[in-house]
């Protein structure tokens, strides 16, 4: 299910903390005391079993005694949290007072006067330290509404296996790479191999994609409060992933795929190339898979002349701004965005940390060598537009696109029409 | 003889029909997860029940078994008990605006949940019901209604008069009439009327997804919808999970099927 | 008699109340403060609440969006209520004979009926994968079911047909049983062939059982959601998109209260007309 499913962390593995629910911490909430009572932090399911976020949090009690931390996780789809915080906080509920936030919805939030302010938390120094991408995505008119906490950017994968057989060198260019995956197909000759394979479903991932190809070509979705849409960038970004599948560099699935149906395809051995979100690649090294070795990643490649792009993702952790426990919460806050903690949680987890000095542990780049890579690639990832109406602007974006894509509407008419919309939603900001 | 082999040769066709794709996905969630991307082998080569105990890893799924059972049955019972007291009314006494009412009844299946689930859930977190099962047992109920009332009308409708008036007659009031005499010879009815209600409150979907908020009070189809996590769906687990959600399903139908149908049989020809 | 009949005026009223109360509570309310609510731009994420009368209804008539939803509900509905309605006459026929193994084909049958739609939403997605489902390699196509435009809204037919003729199956089969066999004796003696008895003798037996199946399948396909959002959740480019997923998507992505509400308000209208509509043939027979 979930067709609106949102690239970011991998899944699975419910902390066991969730039974701590169940007791309850009943005795403990509102002691009335500053600083003091029960914080209840509400987030998706992390990976790893759980349980580098449980130490965490035990760390956290131990170093601010007096204060518990309860844990919820919420439904894994980015669409279901999000419907759950929107009834909740509109609601004006206190019923949580921490939680994590994809990237795409902190101006939402912030415009809904849901988000308490955190700029205070963190040092200037450490704002700097914080990527640029996920900064922007907290900041408004120079307040801070949300500590980033991990970050997310598309990446390409290939065959390099396949690659060095047919003497060919990983493309630099989205042409090269249309080339490349032209000659490998006829050359390899079967019919079980795919080309190029990304997600064309109608949903959010969808947007991400074509966020990378229209950057790539040295266009935008929003250029101030306008669309950029229907410029010819965006228009020959997308009939160029048209091309893709009425060529059959990209196989007819894409246009229902997601990232899951992408990477199994990918993870067979039956793609060549893949454009994914990182945490594929260690799906890629496990034992017994049929590409373990044989993967080369990098940044998507540009159009000739254009600027490579990854859509940035990543999740924020926010304080309920009706919180009746604003200390311990902020406190909390603040100590995600720590980056001892940004760092544990990147060895045990695998996750990317939201701060760059991380990235320069040399521990790090011991034990998790990839993400140590994705510095680069991340710092320059692109946002979807900052603005709280994106849930809206999105719900166009993924109709338009996914038209475009199967092919009911040319590039040009469905880019114009959503351009239209867009504009009409954003005017209701300035009135 | 060729009619024999014909209705066989149906019966067969019916058989995969329905239960072809349960099949499928039965062998889906024995094979080991390198294998599910791989399709030629259709049987799994090396079958395996790591799918069904990572099922029960990492979720409490046995307390969303239980709360399953614990809302179908507790919407099956206030279905029945408000549910019967109404047909019979409408059945066998005098209600003013008797057809404005069954209408009205009729007219609840009409709407489209989502018309109704924000307001409810708004209304179930001002009276704090929030994460309760007590108010997915009622709002279950209430759409239950008109399916349940519809069935036993039927029901009460085919017991003598003649019955009633004797009991009356007796000295019975309508309330002792109605539990002494109609309620037992309505068994069949309440039996299926309640298997009915079961299987659907045990299906429901929206609303258990708007009103539960953790695993306290998650429900098997709200767990079934949440399985994948924002990568990686474990297909052999939602296999596996599919599996153990419908056999229990499967056994209740195969057990029951004669007064399933008895019980539609009844409501639908009147 | 006087005594007695006072209290059953008094008793009827009084036992119909505790389902009544339920009802108005529970459904009604809720359903007129969504209709309130249609009245509204409410937007409470940007604070935006106000009465706009029926604007949101003069807006929906011209939405392309809404018309869609509108079409491809409508196709769904229709067409699948009179595959559902010919199938299920079709395994009632059959199952309505004696044979061994009746009891365990017409459990067999009630399987899908009885599964969540979660389940079988599931079931049908993995069966329909362009890559590893089973239907392409028994096929040995590779139809993108769910993510060509055309194909997709049949594949959302398919799994939904599979999931709802079992009841109008049931149905139809508790409608044959009416028929009277003397009738069919009688037609049998005359020299009748089996299509002949079933046009003359028992279609009008089952007039009423088929208008029921008709009526309560239609209102029910017309709002449907669970199998759509599962399968596609709506695509692609709205091609599978119902007039519920299109109010979902209103009112909890977008956050658009008062125009989702709306559309709702007309999904219950339009699933209201429809059932008079019927209900007129049905009495109108009777009569």
């Amino acid at each position: 299910m979930n067709p609106t499913r949102r690239p970011t962390v991998r899944a699975r593995a419910v902390l066991p903390a969730v039974l701590l629910l169940a007791c309850g911490g009943e005795e403990a909430r509102d002691a009335g005391v500053q600083g003091a009572g029960t914080v209840v932090f509400k987030h998706f399911k992390v990976p790893g079993g759980g349980e580098p976020l449980e130490r965490l949090l035990r760390r956290f009690e131990a170093e601010n005694p007096g204060v518990r931390v309860v844990n919820e996780t919420l439904p894994a789809s980015s669409d279901r949290q999000h419907q759950f915080y929107v009834t909740n906080l509109e609601a004006g509920s206190s019923d949580f007072d921490v939680f994590a936030l994809d990237v795409i919805w902190v101006p939402e939030f912030r415009r809904a006067g849901w988000l308490a302010e955190v700029g205070d938390l963190l040092s200037e120094a450490d704002w700097d330290d914080v990527l640029p991408g996920p900064r922007a995505a907290v900041t408004w008119q120079a307040r801070r509404y949300a500590i980033p906490w991990y970050v997310d950017g598309g990446v390409l994968y290939w065959r390099e296996d396949l690659l060095r057989k047919h003497g060919l060198a990983p493309p630099r260019t989205l042409e090269e790479l249309a080339r490349t995956t032209r000659t490998v197909l006829d050359r390899e000759g079967d019919p079980g191999l795919a080309g190029f394979v990304w997600q064309g479903r109608q949903y959010e991932g969808l947007v991400c994609v074509a966020l990378e190809f229209i950057t790539a070509r040295g266009g935008a979705i929003l250029e101030g409060n306008r669309a950029a849409l229907a410029r010819p960038e965006a228009v020959a970004a997308l009939a160029f992933l048209r091309r893709l599948v009425d060529e059959g560099l990209s196989p007819p699935m894409v246009t229902s795929a997601d990232e899951e149906a992408t990477r199994n395809l990918f993870a067979a051995g039956r793609a060549v190339f893949l454009r994914n979100w990182p945490y594929a690649w260690n799906t890629f090294q496990r034992e017994g898979s049929p590409v373990r070795g044989k993967v080369g990643v990098s940044a998507i490649p540009p159009f000739a002349g254009g600027r490579s792009a990854s859509t940035l993702g990543g999740w924020q952790i926010g304080v309920n701004r009706a919180s009746r426990r604003l200390e311990p919460a902020r406190r909390l806050a603040r100590f995600f965005g720590r980056p001892d903690v940004q760092k544990t949680l990147a060895l045990e987890a695998g996750f990317k940390p939201a701060r760059r000095s991380v990235y320069r542990d040399p521990e790090l780049a011991r034990e998790q060598p990839f993400v140590v890579r994705l510095e680069a690639l991340l710092e320059g990832a692109v946002p979807r537009p900052v603005t709280p109406f994106y849930p809206m602007i999105s719900q166009t974006l993924q109709a338009a696109f996914s038209a475009i894509v199967a092919g009911l509407q040319e590039p040009e008419a469905a880019l114009r029409s959503a351009a239209i919309q867009i504009d009409h939603v954003l005017e209701l900001e300035e009135g | 003889m060729i009619r024999r082999a014909a209705l066989w040769g149906a019966m067969l066709l019916v058989l995969a029909w329905s239960l072809g794709p349960f099949l499928w996905q039965g062998l889906t969630s024995l094979k080991p997860t390198g294998e599910l991307s791989r399709l030629p082998p259709i049987l799994p080569t090396a079958p395996t029940l790591d799918h069904y105990r990572g099922v029960f890893e990492g979720r409490p799924f046995a307390r969303y078994l239980l709360n399953s059972a614990a809302v179908a049955g507790g919407t099956t019972l206030l279905a029945l008990a408000v549910g019967s007291l109404a047909a019979f009314a409408l059945a066998r006494l005098p209600v003013p605006g008797r057809r404005l009412i069954l209408g009205l009844f009729l007219s609840i299946t009409m709407f489209p949940p989502i018309a109704t689930v924000s307001p409810l859930y708004l209304g179930v977190r001002a009276l704090g019901l929030r994460d309760t099962l007590f108010a997915l047992i009622v709002v279950d109920t209430t759409f239950a209604l008109p399916l349940a009332v519809w069935v036993l009308t039927g029901f009460f409708r085919e017991i003598p008069e003649d019955l009633h008036r004797a009991a009356r007659v007796d000295g019975c009031t309508p309330f002792q009439a109605f539990r002494r005499v109609h309620l037992p010879l309505a068994a069949p009815g309440l039996f299926a009327t309640g298997i009915l209600v079961f299987i659907a409150a045990w299906n429901e979907l929206l609303f258990a997804l708007t009103f539960t908020a953790t695993d306290r009070s998650r429900t098997v189809p709200v767990a079934l919808a949440l399985f994948p996590g924002l990568h990686e769906v474990p297909w052999g687990e939602i296999a596996a999970a599919s599996v153990i959600v419908t056999i229990p399903l499967v056994v209740l139908v195969l057990l029951f099927q004669r007064r399933i149908v008895s019980g539609l049989l009844s409501g639908a020809v009147k | 008699m006087r005594p007695v009949l006072a209290r059953e005026e008094r008793a009827g009223p009084a036992f119909v109340t505790p389902a009544l109360a339920l009802i108005a509570g529970v459904a009604l309310v809720p359903m007129l403060g969504a209709f309130w609510l249609s009245l509204h731009r409410e937007m409470p994420v940007f604070r935006i609440s106000r009465f706009v009368g029926l604007d949101n209804f003069a807006f929906l008539l011209r939405d392309p969006r809404f018309l869609k939803s509108l079409g491809n509900t409508a196709y769904l509905t229709f067409l699948g209520v009179a595959i559902e309605t010919a199938l299920g006459l079709g395994l009632a026929l059959l199952l309505h004979r004696s044979f061994p193994g009746r009891g365990l084909a017409r459990a067999a049958l009630l399987v899908p009926w009885a599964v969540p739609t979660v389940v079988s939403g599931r079931l049908w997605e993995w069966i329909l994968n362009p890559s590893y489902g089973i239907l392409n390699h028994v096929l040995g196509t590779d139809l993108n079911w769910l993510g060509h435009p055309s194909l997709a809204i049949h594949a959302v037919l398919l799994a939904d047909v599979w999931k709802t003729t079992p009841f109008a199956a049931l149905l139809l089969l508790a409608g044959l049983q009416v028929v009277p066999r003397d009738l069919l004796q009688a037609a049998r003696v005359d020299g009748a062939g089996a299509a002949r008895t079933f046009f003359h003798v028992t279609l009008p037996f089952l007039r009423p059982a088929l208008l029921v199946v008709l009526l309560f399948r239609t209102l029910d396909s017309f709002r449907i959601f669970d199998v759509v959002y599962v399968l596609t959740g709506g695509g692609p480019a709205n091609t599978t998109e119902t007039l519920s997923v299109y109010a979902y998507k209103l009112t909890f992505s977008t956050l658009d209260f008062g125009y989702g509400s709306a559309v709702a308000a007309v999904t219950f209208l339009c699933v209201l007309g429809l059932s008079l509509v019927y209900v007129r043939l049905l009495v109108g027979r009777r009569a």
